[in-house]
């Protein structure tokens, strides 16, 4: 088949079973070593590098000083304090005088709890600004990303034609690219997804793309020997057999999308958690960049929680031992 | 070649030959057409929105002859070996090292699985609140970017070795040092490839985004500071040459790739 | 050899214990008390049922596993029991070593693969690269120095991975089925090769096999092992003299009576 040849030859790395060790760790259990079982002293080990990890960060803090480290405590009380203060507003807004007159609301205000200035608040709305822009792109890359290799099932020539752009595409480096797309949508959330979709597209097409081609032919063949139809077998046979190439893909692709909208709100941007490490940072306030960052991890983490959880309950046909969450990506 | 490629080939019995034909002018169609809607797409938006291609062209040639070009894509190269010999380094050492220390290895394993999903690239206003306005910072991002996906494959491609091959070495009489060497190295050489095709287009595109956000050379700067001054054509110039350095390298990694895993027994296709 | 001097090989009352998965299963004794001894020079076959135990026993006198229980002596050195890390692998080069799997390095080439061991023993020169050469010549790999494992046939593989060990000379070799999945042709040459360059080099050989044919073909003594937990459920001696010829050695008076009380015991 000549008019596969260049795909074969610019195969997205990410893809491939090397570039995810985990898949092939579970896929040859017998070449795993034997290492000695000991989970209770594992246990320990880990819990004793975890109160060194801490002991290193306040260390650090309190030798250096706050301004250079955040200390654990000052990111905790600014985080606490920040979350709480979006709490009470949307509490306020929600219930209305209810709560901001009632006596355990007055007594919880920010304001009566002795929190000022910074630490009032808005952590969450930064955080949701973010999210919603990195779900917004995630979504509108996907979506199409995830259906055109279906569109395309039967087109073999019009996939190879768009091949080499795709290919292009997926090589090109589009977090690069986030000083146009502020160009073309401004500074407000537009370019943020215009640019987390870019990039997610072209991740979840090549994944889709191989799970459309690695289906089993004779599936296929027996369908349509049992008489289904050309739609029921795309829905039946093909869709669910691409599924887990799919999700291969939307699990790399998910730190891509936050990652991808916090870059461009570190270069420019008046909202979002981004925004706020660069405020941090050009006031001089490592406590508040340390503050951003956490939040951050913690929807990075969020993402791919809800990715796997996603996954999981899909592919619930799936033998255990293939839906294991794999490392990296 | 997938089996449902065969499949459909059954389907449409097309001749071989008019289909590479119907590809190929497929794709110079396609590639004319997209600089078209390019070129329509600029005129409709405006200099503003959108450079004409025809002026992103004399742009690129103009700043190529000035040396001004070459200097800028020196820079960011320069910042991404750096980042990347460094990021590689500690990502292919540290692994062999752990291999030695199993207990180690079990009890920070966690805690470095974890910080893969800490957001690098937000890290960079830190890096630049510590360690200055120069190098360093971008180094830093750099460096950790690369880290990762080298890291990772090093270490469970040593777990993946074949331990009967291991087995084999030991009772022919070779050393641990050899084993390594010969063995482990060569079992995860193509993991050690796949990751390298992720980190090294990745050391790039980090290195132009570290000036987007610091410095003064380097395309990032070029990119980022040409849309500060409205730029278009700077911005439209120095995208397009990023691009074409990060794919050119991406290239040659697939013909270096397929060079030195040349042992293995089949030339792998895309299918995951 | 006079019966009064030392055995090469001591194994006595030897026990190897798997642990049981994540402390839900008992861990299981895969062999108990499994004794017999191999003399210098000395050809030795030993069958027995799958999963007896018989590669598991290999290992520990290879030393690349540990026993659980019981005495291994080569030279006279025991080897240690029940502490992995004290285990010396092919006890400083003595012990050759042809696994069921040919183990080749994939990324070397045949002739690399052959000359690897000669390599990470510092002892690549031109006199043994020159005896590597005849090795290869004489199990009819001429012509394939430069082919990948995966280029090669499964017997050309089986081959390359026997010379392997042949060439840096190991005073015993171990064998764990080496000719098991390959067809009834290849096998026969096999044998005969390996008997060839047996009798060239009277080395001692310790050979695994499930095939009672091949056993008694080859070995001067067949040991049969039992089932799990393994241990010597019968001895013979194979009187039939040597050279022999592998092709006709069904027809030789001595062959039925040994199979059949062979197979008495396999069970």
């Amino acid at each position: 088949m000549p008019d596969r040849k260049p795909v074969e030859s610019s195969d997205p790395a990410e893809l491939r079973p090397e570039a995810r060790p985990g898949a092939r760790l579970e896929a040859r259990p017998e070449l795993r070593p034997d290492l000695p079982q000991a989970p209770r002293r594992a246990r320990f080990d880990r819990a004793l590098v975890f109160v060194a990890l801490v002991a290193i960060w306040i260390g650090l803090a309190t030798v250096l000083g706050t301004y250079w480290v955040g200390s654990p405590w000052g990111v905790a009380l600014r985080l606490g304090s920040g979350v709480w203060g979006d709490l009470w507003q949307a509490l306020a807004f929600v219930l209305g005088p209810t709560w901001s007159d009632s006596a355990v609301g007055g007594m919880t205000r920010p304001v009566n709890l002795g929190l000022q200035g910074q630490l009032q608040g808005q952590i969450l709305v930064h955080a949701s600004y973010t999210l919603f822009e990195a779900v917004a792109g995630f979504l509108l890359g996907a979506i199409p990303a995830a259906t055109l290799p279906f569109l395309l099932r039967r087109l073999p020539i019009a996939t190879a034609v768009i091949d080499p752009f795709m290919v292009g595409g997926y090589g090109a480096p589009k977090l690069a690219l986030a000083p146009l797309f502020i160009l073309w949508f401004g500074i407000g959330i537009a370019s943020k997804i215009a640019l987390v979709a870019i990039t997610v597209f072209f991740i979840v097409y090549f994944s889709a793309l191989a799970g459309v081609r690695a289906l089993d032919a004779r599936l296929v063949q027996m369908a349509q020997v049992a008489g289904a139809s050309e739609r029921s077998v795309a829905r039946h046979i093909v869709f669910p057999g691409a599924v887990p190439y799919i999700f291969t893909g939307l699990r790399i692709a998910m730190p891509y999308s936050i990652g991808g909208a916090v870059i461009a709100e570190l270069i420019s941007a008046n909202r979002g958690l981004g925004y706020l490490i660069q405020l941090g940072a050009m006031n001089f306030d490592t406590t508040g960049v340390f503050v951003a960052l956490v939040a951050t991890t913690c929807i990075v983490f969020l993402g791919n929680w809800s990715v796997d959880t996603l996954e999981r309950w899909l592919l619930r046909w799936r033998p255990p031992a293939d839906t294991k969450a794999e490392v990296g990506s | 070649m997938s089996t449902t490629q065969s499949a459909l080939d059954l389907a449409e019995p097309t001749p071989v030959r008019w289909r590479q034909y119907a590809v190929t002018v497929g794709r110079i169609l396609l590639a004319l057409l997209l600089l078209a809607g390019w070129k329509v797409g600029a005129d409709v938006a405006g200099p503003l929105y959108a450079a004409d291609p025809v002026k992103v062209a004399r742009r690129i040639i103009e700043d190529t002859a000035s040396g001004t070009l070459l200097r800028h894509i020196y820079v960011t190269l320069r910042l991404a070996t750096i980042g990347f010999a460094i990021g590689c380094g500690f990502g292919v050492v540290l692994p062999f090292l752990l291999r030695r220390l199993p207990r180690l290895t079990a009890a920070v394993e966690p805690y470095i699985m974890a910080s893969v999903g800490v957001p690098k690239y937000a890290l960079v206003p830190l890096f630049i609140l510590w360690f200055g306005i120069d190098d360093a910072p971008k180094l830093w991002l750099v460096g950790l970017l690369v880290f990762y996906p080298v890291f990772i494959a090093v270490f469970a491609g040593i777990r993946n070795v074949d331990r009967r091959l291991i087995n084999m070495a030991r009772v022919v009489g070779a050393s641990e040092a050899a084993i390594s060497r010969e063995v482990v190295w060569n079992s995860l050489l193509p993991f050690f490839f796949a990751s390298l095709r992720i980190a090294l287009p990745r050391a790039i595109s980090a290195a132009i985004i570290a000036e987007f956000l610091v410095g003064n050379e380097g395309l990032g700067f070029l990119i980022e500071n040409s849309r500060q001054n409205f730029d278009t054509t700077g911005v439209f110039a120095g995208v397009v040459v990023s691009t074409a350095v990060v794919l050119v390298i991406n290239g040659v990694l697939v013909r270096l790739d397929r060079y030195f895993n040349a042992w293995r027994p089949v030339d792998r296709d895309m299918d995951i | 050899m006079t019966a009064a001097a030392e055995p090469l090989l001591e194994v006595r009352d030897l026990g190897k214990r798997f642990a049981g998965r994540a402390g839900r299963d008992a861990p299981a004794w895969v062999i108990q008390g499994l004794s017999f001894s191999v003399n210098e020079g000395e050809f030795l076959t030993i069958i027995g049922p799958s999963g007896s135990g018989k590669t598991t026993l290999l290992n520990m006198i290879a030393q690349i596993d540990v026993a659980s229980s019981g005495m291994v002596r080569f030279q006279s050195q025991p080897a240690p029991i029940g502490d992995p890390k004290a285990l010396n692998p092919g006890l400083t080069c003595k012990i050759g070593y042809v696994t069921q799997e040919d183990n080749l390095l994939p990324w070397r080439t045949t002739l690399q693969n052959v000359l690897f061991p000669l390599k990470v023993q510092g002892r690549l020169n031109d006199e043994t690269r020159a005896h590597a050469e005849t090795l290869i010549k004489a199990v009819g790999l001429a012509g394939f120095e430069k082919h990948y494992p995966h280029e090669l046939s499964g017997g050309m593989r089986k081959r390359a991975s026997l010379i392997r060990t042949l060439v840096y000379d190991p005073p015993v070799i171990l064998m764990d089925e080496p000719f098991g999945p390959l067809d009834a042709q290849t096998r026969v040459q096999l044998q005969e090769d390996l008997l060839r360059l047996w009798n060239l080099g009277r080395k001692t050989i310790i050979f695994v096999t499930h095939d009672i044919g091949e056993a008694i073909a080859l070995g001067d003594r067949t040991l049969v092992l039992s089932r799990a937990p393994a241990r010597v459920a019968g001895e013979h001696v194979i009187t039939i003299p040597r050279p022999r010829d592998i092709r006709g050695i069904m027809g030789h008076p001595d062959f039925g009576t040994l199979y059949q009380s062979i197979r008495a015991q396999v069970q």
